[in-house]
């Protein structure tokens, strides 16, 4: 499908807004699959196949949930079935001692998971990838363990029976195919919220933050607040479905309802299936679910472990093979197929904002003011004493040799790093100095950086990167596209702006960094290196985008080994060698400074040339 | 006091065996930095092994040992060529995914061939009781402490003063670096992977005289294993032991003084706290966040 033969939709009315999703083939065609999961079992009555694809509808949904952190946040939990465990016994014990009805005691069993979700996550968030799986591990054993110990509220190993009270509102039936409709219901609840965070903020954010922590906080994104939000969410959708399942299965225990081998295989679904994709756990699901259940029933009992081993080599084969899983890897080949159904050649019509937004102040007055700043690194003093201040509507320049501390210095006045000693203030808009202490926090108060190696978020589509930056002022989807597409046309980004950013070379990269930044709307803007490994044409275009944002009234300091751009650019420079400013100045000062050319170019080169 | 003593006593003798267990664990991490979440089901392999020779072949449990740690050995060789090699460049989740399935698939196929059954290794002179004053030792445990020091102190050596060792812990330092030296760091992968589960080969003839065989029997030691490495610090074979014999003695405690079927929340909330408050283990030689 080529460009030219899309028919742009102008927005309309919410029933028009309506009418044009469902006339998409990418919806009336997953609206008609997902259909037959409670048709054809309805239609059948076997009790058999209802069986199989409650089944199926409730690991689906499992995997769905699992997904909102294992695969969106890439939090690679291995624990999940505790909170499939909470929500199961909290209902059965609800219903049983106080004869309050699961739909009541689902819910319940959803906020006391929350609990458990965000007491388990908030520690363990900042553990490495399998650090974090293994003590997710640990909790699930814990919580196992401790529930086969305390008999008197669980039944222990023995196991609980649910009171057998016919109907609705106790969620039991006679009626095989009533549990089906809640199964599917469920899976659509799950299949919807995974939906609507891929599509919201928290999906974009939840990307942004499992690619690079550093990049994220830069651009202004609480990292454990947004990891918190994804596993809360997913640990109420779970319960939600152990509370169902215990229902169904009428029975409890610890063996099951904690189970290890049951967490690992609702991860499993959606690695086959594709980590990070709405489609994915389903997927994975109903391709290995029912042919696990008719090797169990064909070959009954003599098989005993046949469907693990099935289950054990299909996922060292995926990741061997299909490591992106089968929508990672075919998904998009099929969503051209699908587009050329009827209705597929319309897309929503860009909208670009006309202007970012206009920095207003004072002139001259003082933004950024550091004191005595002193950063150790063991013997190493990185910054001794530093005390400068960045004047509104300036652009300073900071240079010195390799290794005098600049970066470092960066990174404290971003709150990458806490200084040893001394004092950063920073004037927020209620014109009062404040000292921030984490770089979210810098970045939400308007200073935003750049890295001096790039920091893309390479899986992303560079309108996707840049838009990561425009969520901080503009929370909404399209209004973060529209500011995105100005920042993309502003720095000459938006021919490629579909092209993943892991395909750019190295100057569209440098000018993804800046952009990606510059969507955040900042008022001070700390760019280090972008000219660095530029051509001579990248480096004029930059010039001239750097003066271009400052016009806009951003206040700019800039890291700069190229003599010549930041010489013309900068209104003051300040030089620092071996973590100390050496000298400070308007350009033409500063190259005839002694102090500067000994420290470039020794002090044997000053003393021959006569200086 | 008496019962205190002979509990510590028995703490050390556990200890000993999850520090067999634990320093192949190690040696795997430290090296190839990937976490290898099937470590538990090489010992399951090793106890059916060694099982095996003894009951059809008719030879003594230390006896089987020396043709178990070879098997582990090719075991290990196996994996890392055809499992871990191909994944090192690959997202560390799906390294994870890639040990978990192996270890789901060991599990259910020892489950298909042996069954949920338990196998014992009868020998009597290992089982035989031994007096230290009036506490109370079995002869395997003893030689389990004795080979558990022996093997610590000897990969120590054995890392420090051959050339193999020395390229193997350049490689673990940076593996880049190494490759530009000249080592090859693929060979060195394998030949590490093979050493930690031959390790495991020796911990599995020690362990069968002592704990019957049973399909999930890995699982049941690989998560204390797994409280030990972290203890220790991740990639120290002293902070492993040392670990270990910590695990051993909260283990033989925790059992008598708390409950014997909550000793296990013991030790995982001791991991738990380890890793959110001091990942870089009791004696800070490594680091779990990095």
């Amino acid at each position: 499908m080529s460009e030219q033969s899309m028919i742009e939709v102008q927005r309309g009315s919410l029933v028009q807004m309506l009418a044009f999703q469902m006339s998409r083939p990418q919806v009336y065609c997953s609206l008609a699959l997902l259909s037959l999961l409670v048709l054809v079992p309805a239609l059948s009555g076997s009790a058999f196949l209802i069986h199989i694809f409650v089944t199926i509808c409730v690991f689906a949904a499992l995997s769905t949930a699992w997904n909102i952190v294992g695969g969106y946040a890439g939090q690679l939990s291995l624990g999940h079935m505790m909170f499939y465990g909470i929500g199961a016994y909290t209902t059965s014990l609800l219903v049983t001692h106080f004869g309050l009805t699961p739909w009541i005691g689902m819910w319940i069993g959803a906020v006391l998971a929350a609990l458990v979700g965000a007491a388990v996550g908030y520690p363990c968030f900042r553990l490495r990838g399998p650090f974090f799986s293994l003590s997710t591990i640990a909790f699930l054993e814990v919580i196992r363990l401790l529930s086969i110990h305390f008999v008197g509220l669980t039944g222990g190993s023995a196991g609980l029976i649910v009171p057998l009270k016919l109907g609705w509102a106790w969620m039991v039936f006679s009626e095989k195919v009533n549990y089906l409709y809640i199964a599917f219901s469920l899976l659509l609840l799950c299949l919807g919220v995974s939906l609507a965070i891929r599509q919201s903020r928290l999906g974009f954010y939840l990307t942004a933050v499992r690619e690079r922590e550093d990049a994220a906080l830069a651009a202004g994104i609480n990292n454990s607040q947004v990891k918190l939000k994804a596993v809360v969410v997913s640990a109420m959708l779970t319960a939600l479905i152990g509370a169902f399942h215990a229902m169904y299965l009428t029975f409890l225990e610890p063996a099951t309802m904690f189970s290890l081998g049951t967490s690992i295989e609702v991860a499993m679904f959606s690695l086959i299936g594709g980590l990070g994709t709405v489609a994915g756990p389903l997927l994975g699901t109903v391709l290995v679910v029912p042919l696990a259940e008719l090797a169990r029933g064909w070959l009954g009992a003599s098989a005993s472990g046949l469907h693990g081993v099935v289950y054990g080599t299909v996922l060292v084969l995926i990741t061997l093979t299909l490591p992106a899983g089968l929508v990672g890897t075919f998904g998009p080949k099929v969503s051209r197929m699908i587009a050329r159904l009827p209705g597929g050649n319309r897309r929503l019509a860009d909208r670009i904002t006309p202007s970012l937004r206009q920095i207003s102040g004072t002139k001259g007055e003082d933004l950024i003011k550091t004191e005595d700043l002193v950063m150790r690194f063991g013997g190493l003093l990185a910054t001794d004493h530093v005390s400068f201040s960045l004047k509104r509507g300036e652009i300073l320049g900071i240079i010195g040799p390799n290794g005098a501390g600049k970066t470092t210095l960066f990174n404290q006045i971003s709150g990458f790093l806490q200084p040893t000693s001394g004092t950063i203030a920073v004037l927020d808009a209620q014109d009062a100095y404040v000292s921030p202490t984490a770089p979210d926090a810098f970045a939400r108060l308007g200073i935003g950086r750049t890295f001096q190696i790039v920091q893309p978020f390479g899986r992303l589509s560079v309108i996707e990167n840049i838009m990561i930056g425009a969520f901080l002022r503009h929370p909404h989807v399209d209004d973060a596209r529209a500011v995105a597409l100005r920042v993309a046309q502003t720095v000459g980004l938006l021919d490629q702006k579909d092209v993943e950013a892991r395909n750019l070379p190295i100057g569209a990269l440098k000018r993804l960094e800046v952009a990606r930044t510059l969507a955040s709307e900042p008022s001070i803007l700390l760019l280090d290196e972008v000219m660095a490994g530029q051509n001579q044409t990248d480096t004029m275009g930059m010039v001239e985008l750097i003066r271009a944002i400052r016009d806009t009234g951003v206040t700019i300091i800039a890291i700069e080994h190229n003599m010549q751009a930041i010489m013309s650019l900068s209104d003051r420079i300040i030089v620092i060698d071996s973590g100390r400013v050496i000298a400070e100045g308007d350009p033409q000062e500063v190259v005839r400074n002694r102090k500067v050319i000994e420290a470039y170019l020794g002090e044997d080169f000053v003393d021959a040339q006569g200086f | 006091m008496d019962v205190l003593i002979q509990l510590l006593i028995n703490g050390i003798m556990l200890g000993s065996m999850y520090a067999i267990i634990s320093v192949g664990l190690t040696l795997i991490f430290g090296v190839i930095r990937v976490v290898n979440f099937a470590h538990g089901e090489l010992l399951m392999i090793g106890m059916y092994a060694v099982y095996l020779l003894c009951t059809k072949l008719g030879l003594h449990p230390y006896v089987a040992a020396f043709p178990v740690i070879v098997l582990l050995f090719l075991v290990g060789v196996l994996i890392q060529r055809f499992i871990i090699q191909p994944l090192l460049d690959a997202d560390e989740h799906i390294q994870i995914f890639a040990t978990v399935g192996l270890s789901t698939a060991l599990v259910n196929l020892a489950l298909m061939v042996f069954g949920a059954d338990l196998y014992s290794v009868t020998s009597p002179d290992i089982r035989v009781t031994v007096k230290l004053g009036t506490y109370n030792v079995l002869v395997g445990q003893l030689v389990m402490l004795g080979a558990a020091v022996a093997l610590v102190v000897g990969l120590h050596a054995f890392m420090q003063n051959t050339a193999l060792g020395r390229a193997i812990r350049a490689t673990a330092q940076n593996r880049n670096a190494a490759l530009l030296m000249g080592v090859r760091v693929n060979q060195i992968y394998i030949i590490t992977f093979g050493l930690g589960a031959a390790c495991v080969g020796l911990a599995s003839a020690l362990v069968s005289p002592l704990f019957p065989a049973t399909p999930t029997v890995g699982t049941y030691f690989v998560l204390t294993a797994f409280v030990v490495v972290v203890l220790g610090g991740m990639r120290s074979m002293y902070g492993a032991f040392w670990g270990a014999m910590i695990i051993g003695l909260v283990d033989s405690l925790s059992a008598y003084y708390i409950a014997p079927d909550l000793k296990e929340v013991v030790y995982f909330a001791i991991f738990i706290l380890i890793l959110i408050f001091k990942p870089t283990g009791l004696f800070g030689f490594g680091r779990g966040t990095e």
